[in-house]
């Protein structure tokens, strides 16, 4: 039986969503940006668009190109929410999808869309279902895989429905330009074109052989990408985690030794706190820097046995950071547990383990009971904390499940 | 602007997510809800708090409704 997958893409998320909350942010050129100081541009509606301004740029380079842009702080529950909403739509024609990031998702509707009348019925019913619910546009593209219903989707864009059959794709992806096909980044686009390759049907033409000399074990990847072929399953169940991490660009460059270790107390509490609720114990604990001028590095700790407790975390990072001489102010900073092991049968077996694990249950029992944040560690209570940005690859279940407020 | 005050709300409850505010009364003044723009829920703590984005036809109005103290507030305004 050929497959069939829908991707939907929400069009300009955040900013859709922010333009049907307030009736006088519409048809006007919005940018939804984070809550801190030195925020970017995290998505721009289409009137934004058409003047060129793009997810990543600066408030002030934005407002060069646009004086009368409009800026509004994103409120990323409103998003959580609405991705969780969507969520429900989607199940109505299948079991099998996967939320991809908070504004796409993958649905294998093989076996199910003779139910409803067809793969084309099921993309118009979700668009409709969108747009009722919520007030905010989609679109949705169908195809035999997931990279070629993300390619209908992304040549379809705004509000678009198109499905392309696999008879099809051949001839769409002949002229295609390879930095149009998912998973193609700049940088290998830019590789491709040095070896004459730019469009996609050069890319499928391509020796294997010749690929793989050049790109290693993913030249055969690229060429069946270059062919319309991609064997990757609906990720339907969240994997294990590999990682749990955070990190945060400060309001300010700073290099106050008291202010860097009450940030990586904070991250320290925040992954020590989202390993714990997942039942994580991890081995290994990185720290990532960012100087000022943007040069960024991290410098890792293997600890002598598995932890998910903020102090062992906070301790592994501080060492890490005594070790370095910083050489500038600090812009970014953050902090990540690796090596993790999920529900392990070891028990603390020291009175002190034993005791301080009971503390961060009790902390955590509270936090859970009254909010994120209700207790807090001394040394941190003077900073204030701002909004994060949701990170592309939360999701609304499991250990990639990320509240930011 | 940000409020942060407690308010007293007519709404009327329907299944999940039909929890509708009707009118509300703010700085000694009855506010009509003419249109609900956008609605959605939050957690506080174990409490699940529902947020409507409200017009009253001049000014936009987040209220948001605490399941756990059945309290009703207004977050912020936007004339």
């Amino acid at each position: 039986m050929p497959r069939v997958i829908i991707c939907v893409d929400i069009d300009a998320f955040f900013a859709s969503v922010e333009q049907q909350a307030n009736p006088a942010l519409r048809g006007k050129p919005v940018c939804i940006i984070g809550s801190g100081g030195r925020t970017v541009i995290t998505t721009s509606s289409y009137e934004a668009r058409k003047y060129g301004i793009k997810t990543g740029m600066n408030i002030r380079e934005a407002k060069k190109i646009l004086p009368s842009i409009i800026f509004v702080i994103g409120d990323n529950e409103k998003y959580t929410h609405t991705c969780r909403e969507m969520e429900k739509i989607y199940a109505r024609f299948t079991p099998d999808l996967e939320i991809y990031s908070i504004d796409e998702a993958f649905l294998d509707i093989t076996t199910t869309h003779h139910l409803f009348g067809g793969p084309e019925a099921i993309g118009t019913a979700i668009k409709k279902s969108v747009k009722e619910m919520f007030g905010i546009n989609c679109t949705v593209g169908i195809g035999p895989n997931i990279l070629i219903a993300k390619l209908a989707s992304d040549i379809s864009k705004p509000d678009g429905l198109r499905q392309v059959r696999s008879q099809e794709a051949d001839a769409l992806l002949r002229d295609l330009p390879v930095k149009e096909l998912w998973g193609i980044g700049p940088k290998t686009a830019q590789r491709l074109a040095s070896l004459r390759i730019k469009t996609c049907g050069e890319l499928g033409r391509a020796p294997a052989s010749f690929l793989r000399d050049k790109f290693g074990i993913h030249g055969e990847t690229l060429k069946k990408m270059g062919m319309g072929i991609w064997e990757r399953p609906l990720q339907t169940i969240p994997e294990d985690a590999k990682s749990v991490g955070h990190s945060m660009t400060l309001p300010r460059d700073i290099h106050e030794r008291e202010e860097i270790e009450a940030y990586l107390l904070l991250l320290s509490e925040m992954i020590g706190r989202r390993a714990r609720k997942h039942r994580y114990m991890g081995k290994k604990i990185s720290l990532t820097i960012r100087y000022s001028d943007f040069e960024t590095f991290s410098r890792q700790t293997t600890l002598p046995r598995i932890t998910n407790d903020t102090h062992g975390i906070f301790q592994a990072s501080l060492n890490i950071l005594n070790s370095i001489r910083l050489r500038d102010k600090v812009r970014l900073l953050g902090v990540c547990l690796s090596c993790l092991i999920r529900d392990p049968l070891q028990i603390p077996l020291i009175t002190e383990d034993r005791k301080r694990s009971a503390v961060l249950h009790a902390v955590d029992t509270i936090n859970d009971r009254y909010g994120d944040f209700r207790i807090i560690w001394g040394s941190y209570l003077k900073h204030k904390r701002h909004s994060g940005v949701i990170s592309p690859s939360w999701k609304p279940s499991g250990v990639k499940n990320v509240h930011v407020k | 602007m940000r409020v942060g005050e407690h308010i007293s709300v007519i709404a009327s409850f329907g299944r999940p997510y039909r929890i509708r505010p009707v009118r509300f009364r703010w700085s000694g003044q009855i506010l009509e809800v003419r249109e609900i723009t956008y609605a959605w829920k939050t957690k506080q703590g174990i409490n699940d708090v529902y947020h409507f984005s409200v017009s009253d036809g001049t000014t936009m109005y987040e209220l948001a409704f605490d399941t756990g103290s059945l309290n009703w507030r207004l977050e912020s305004l936007e004339a």
